[in-house]
């Protein structure tokens, strides 16, 4: 199972448990509508990550970016699939253009307004 | 370059300098009553939403996709105002200046004069900014424009078929010219920055049925608004490195079978919004210059009077409204630069 996944979300947790007591397994799992147990065998990757939804919901629960913690579960948001299934070559090409180019590289591409002829 | 940015037009010319960045946004306006007389500036409504025309082009008319550009949607006889700002350059303390060419149908909307190339100081076509934060209609006269309102293409009321006898182009163009680098740095030197005020302030075979999406703008009703005249040198723009857009406008009523998306609300008439007692504005500035109006814009009809003469459906009522709350904005004054109704 993936232990990465379920470290990262102990951790950062147990960051919130410092400043807040809404943070303990318990009240956290009431929070995202599971158990208890099911939490607890998460963070320790006994079980495979929970279904995107519960993915969605737990990383806005903890602050965190949902397609970051989707990422460390080893999925994508839904709508990113579909945007690339509507054009699997294209966005798998780009993709794999774009995999060592830098942060500041990615962030820069920009679609420009198209001028045509007047 | 130019991007599309939550409905933002975002000029930029990192080329020329990282601080020569300028938005242009479309927003909605209410109309003011078309009854002869000066009124005060109308407060400001949501951004018009706008796409690439690319993205829907199996829905648009050719010339759509020949001009390139973006969309947005209007109801017949509503109207527009377009608001100005630019990137502050943090080692001067001051906007980056840019001069901005506006026209509709390729009809200047400062001097009345064609499209052209460049940029023209006698007549002055174009406005400065960030002097200029807004521009809501033609020049007309000094210290008073006639507001922008959207009519559907070839029935004789945009300023285009008015000046020119044809129903070309439609839309709206904007051209935006930077200061040249080593002049913006010459005009203002590197200074302890300072507090400066900001701004808050789109077929196939339904071809035979184009003239029902296309709309341009003609002249409505009279508001007080200066345009102010440039006080740079015309050799101070930058005329390399320009970047232009064209701005189609699609009926609001065709918007969502173009992109699938539902169009703005129709917005409030003036004598409502009035009776509410919410606010309009007075941008109030007399230490700048300003425009006289262009005698060919000031001799335009308004777009009532082709409904009047039964040629199309009349607009939306738009009786006199006497507001009651005049808000007086400007450099000097308190308040921000904002045109937003409160309460």
């Amino acid at each position: 199972m993936d232990s990465h996944f379920g470290q990262y979300i102990r951790t950062r947790r147990q960051e919130l448990l410092k400043t807040s007591n809404q943070y303990t397994v318990r009240k956290l799992a009431a929070r995202l509508a599971i158990q208890p147990s099911y939490l607890s065998k998460v963070e320790r990757g006994e079980v495979a990550p929970p279904s995107e939804a519960t993915i969605i919901r737990l990383a806005e629960a903890l602050g965190e970016d949902p397609d970051l913690i989707l990422a460390l579960a080893g999925k994508i948001s839904s709508d990113l699939r579909a945007v690339i299934l509507k054009r699997p070559r294209l966005f798998g090409e780009l993709i794999r253009q774009l995999k060592d180019a830098p942060d500041h590289a990615v962030l820069r591409i920009a679609r420009e307004v198209r001028d045509g002829k007047w | 370059m130019i991007e599309l940015q939550h409905d933002r037009l975002v000029f930029s010319f990192p080329e020329v300098c990282p601080a020569a960045v300028l938005w242009v946004e479309f927003r909605r306006a209410l109309r003011v009553p078309d009854d002869g007389q000066d009124h005060p500036l109308p407060p400001s409504r949501e951004r018009f939403p706008l796409r690439h025309v690319d993205d829907y082009a199996a829905r648009v008319p050719a010339a759509w996709r020949a001009h390139g550009g973006v969309m947005l949607p209007m109801y017949q006889a509503e109207a527009l105002w377009i608001a100005f700002d630019s990137a502050e350059d943090n080692y001067r303390g001051v906007c980056y200046p840019f001069a901005v060419k506006v026209a509709t149908g390729k009809i200047n909307a400062v001097s009345g004069t064609a499209w052209s190339t460049g940029l023209r100081q006698h007549p002055q076509d174009y406005v400065v900014v960030p002097r200029q934060p807004w521009l809501d209609g033609y020049c007309v006269a000094n210290g008073s424009v006639r507001q922008f309102v959207a009519m559907p293409l070839g029935m004789g009321a945009t300023a285009e078929e008015q000046l020119t006898g044809e129903a070309a182009y439609g839309g709206l163009q904007i051209e935006a010219f930077p200061m040249k680098r080593h002049v913006f740095e010459r005009r203002f030197p590197m200074r302890v920055c300072h507090l400066r005020q900001s701004i808050e302030v789109c077929f196939c075979e339904q071809a035979n049925h184009l003239h029902l999406l296309e709309a341009g703008l003609g002249p409505g009703g009279r508001m007080r608004q200066k345009i102010y005249a440039d006080p740079y040198a015309l050799k101070d723009w930058d005329l390399e490195h320009s970047s232009r857009c064209f701005v189609h406008i699609a009926n609001s009523m065709v918007w969502r079978q173009v992109t699938g998306e539902n169009p703005p609300i129709k917005p409030p008439t003036a004598q409502k919004y009035a009776q509410a007692g919410l606010p309009w504005f007075l941008w109030y500035d007399e230490q700048h210059a300003s425009l006289a109006g262009a005698d060919k814009l000031a001799g335009l009809q308004s777009v009532a009077g082709p409904a009047q003469a039964g040629h199309i459906e009349a607009p939306a009522k738009n009786q006199g409204a006497t507001p009651e709350r005049v808000i007086a904005i400007g450099p000097g004054l308190p308040g921000k630069r904002v045109r937003e109704p409160k309460g």
